[in-house]
């Protein structure tokens, strides 16, 4: 793990997927969370993929340590995969390609034309199904089960088995018991109840009005199909272990459903 | 190919400034099947020694919206930025640009140091961004803030929203600025007006057409939800403020009380059927069309 600067990141989750990026303060009903708002590196044996641009307040920092990662023997970055429009998923969009000019955009590339106009003839539009081949590995784009903007997809990378879902698995953490740069299996007294509540407040209202049992199901229907075996969430602590793990995001997600009952 | 206009809401102290973009599928504020144009609106609130921008609009339209600026507004007056979605392009990609050109003395905001949330470009050399001062507004469900020394602003958290989104009241004009709600009056015409007066025919508006637009937007997910408590926000907004204009941050503007009331009486009747006391939710993939 490298530490700079007090940040626990870039840290390499699997074999070839750097989790990027570094804490946002949340204040929330008095208390101080921090979340992500990450971006992953993903590399294969021909070319690299970035996944999110990150916040735009990170991104200085997102740059210099995909320019740290790619220093070291890395194939080159040749590809972007966005899940949505929200500006801490894509405002980074234009910096990124100001820093690699030649790389395509790919995902539901909507609206990206108008925020970044200098770079539409880079975008390439992706479906669930489509795939981007980077060499011995190959990302998907998948059924985005939890969303927010109609636009989203999520995407799973074959190589290890990681699923990319964006604002699924959205949660703060706890900086002040050391859970910044940790994995949830890590953050033990990390409680996805309390933390899944801070976003649902702030991001995802809707997970609140509804029955999230039909999400979940879904999204555990999804994770058997594709044999997920590490979840690298945009704002959540990325989940290595799914057994002990996606019990507790169930119950959190199951509670947010059941605010306004 | 895009259509910049003025419309003039109230003279002297009201602007809807707008900026077209083709619906061809890929604009994620409407449905992927609606086809034709619709603007996106930046609202300009002028008093007598301030002014108010509601939204700075998507960089495409940067150029058409700092000359509007410049049309309306004295560079050196003080001029204060309200982004009513902090995450949307919509709202923030012109933030620093206008900051560049005009008198910007602060950006409302419900999260601290806006700038960090503002910048798409990285800066070179000795290039630097103007300072953004941040005044935060509240999370509850409203909050006033003044233009000018009597002007009073309400500030509304948005009683139906996917994210985090703000409705502005502006007392002085009347008029509700709704952001993503009640934009779905668009055209088959570029350079359309963009307004519908009193006694103007709404061409769009039914039970039918509003359902079918919120849930092939940013809405997908209320059917099968509990819209008891959206519909009582909603109800509170329209039964507490004298709204006599909506103004939403894309499409058409309705002008008159006769649409004000129809539009919230359809909304509310739409949100009723979409209860889960009527109907069960289901999951809902990814470019369901219904």
């Amino acid at each position: 793990m490298i530490m700079k600067n007090g940040n626990s990141l870039p840290r390499e989750i699997a074999p070839g997927i750097f989790w990027l990026g570094d804490c946002l303060e949340q204040q929330h009903k008095g208390m101080t969370y921090h979340s992500y708002n990450a971006a992953f590196l993903l590399t294969g044996n021909e070319s690299s993929i970035l996944i999110e641009t990150g916040h735009p307040k990170d991104f200085p920092e997102i740059e210099r340590q995909m320019v740290e990662i790619l220093s070291h023997d890395q194939p080159p970055l040749k590809h972007l995969f966005i899940t949505h429009q929200e500006t801490p998923h894509s405002g980074g969009l234009g910096r990124v390609l100001q820093n690699w000019p030649n790389i395509t955009v790919h995902g539901d590339v909507a609206d990206y034309h108008l925020a970044f106009p200098n770079h539409k003839s880079q975008l390439k539009n992706m479906e669930v199904g489509d795939k981007i081949d980077i060499g011995g590995r190959q990302l998907i784009a998948v059924e985005p089960v939890i969303r927010d903007l109609r636009t989203s997809l999520w995407a799973f990378d074959t190589g290890a088995n990681t699923l990319f879902p964006g604002d699924g698995f959205a949660y703060s953490h706890y900086h002040w018991d050391g859970h910044c740069g940790r994995v949830a299996e890590e953050a033990e007294s990390l409680d996805l109840k309390d933390v899944l509540a801070v976003f649902a407040e702030r991001a995802l209202y809707w997970t609140t009005t509804t029955d999230m049992n039909i999400y979940v199901d879904k999204l555990e229907e999804l994770m058997d199909e594709l044999k997920v075996e590490i979840v690298a969430p945009t704002h959540g602590l990325p989940v290595t272990d799914l057994a002990a793990t996606m019990p507790k995001v169930r119950e959190g997600l199951i509670s947010e459903g059941n605010v306004n009952t | 190919m895009s259509v910049s206009s003025v419309t003039e809401l109230v003279a002297g102290k009201v602007y809807a400034l707008h900026n077209t973009f083709e619906l061809n599928g890929k604009i994620s504020a409407y449905p992927e099947k609606a086809r034709g144009f619709s603007p996106a609106n930046c609202y300009l609130l002028i008093d007598e020694k301030a002014a108010m921008l509601l939204d700075t609009g998507y960089t495409a339209h940067e150029g058409a919206i700092l000359e509007q600026l410049d049309s309306l507004l004295d560079r050196e007056m003080p001029l204060s930025i309200f982004p009513l979605r902090i995450n949307e392009f919509m709202s923030v990609c012109n933030t620093m640009a206008i900051a560049k050109r005009f008198n910007v003395v602060e950006c409302f905001s419900n999260v601290p140091n806006i700038e960090e949330w503002v910048e798409f470009e990285t800066l070179r050399g000795e290039e630097r961004n103007p300072i953004l001062k941040t005044t935060l507004v509240g999370r509850g469900e409203q909050s006033q803030v003044f233009l000018g020394e009597k002007r009073k602003i309400s500030v509304l958290t948005a009683p139906i929203r996917l994210i985090s989104t703000r409705w502005i009241y502006d007392e002085s004009s009347k008029i509700l600025f709704s952001s993503d709600m009640f934009s779905h009056i668009w055209s088959d015409f570029e350079n359309s007006p963009w307004q519908i007066g009193n006694n103007e025919t709404d061409p769009v508006t039914d039970f039918k057409f509003v359902r079918s637009y919120l849930l092939n937007t940013r809405y997908w997910w209320i059917e099968g939800a509990h819209t008891k408590p959206i519909r009582n926000a909603i109800d509170d907004i329209y039964t507490r403020f004298n709204i006599q204009t909506i103004a939403p941050g894309y499409g058409t503007i309705l002008r008159g009380r006769n649409h004000v009331v129809n539009q919230f009486k359809v909304l509310d009747e739409v949100l009723e059927k979409l209860d889960r006391q009527h109907i069960l939710p289901a999951y809902v993939p990814r470019g369901l069309e219904r």
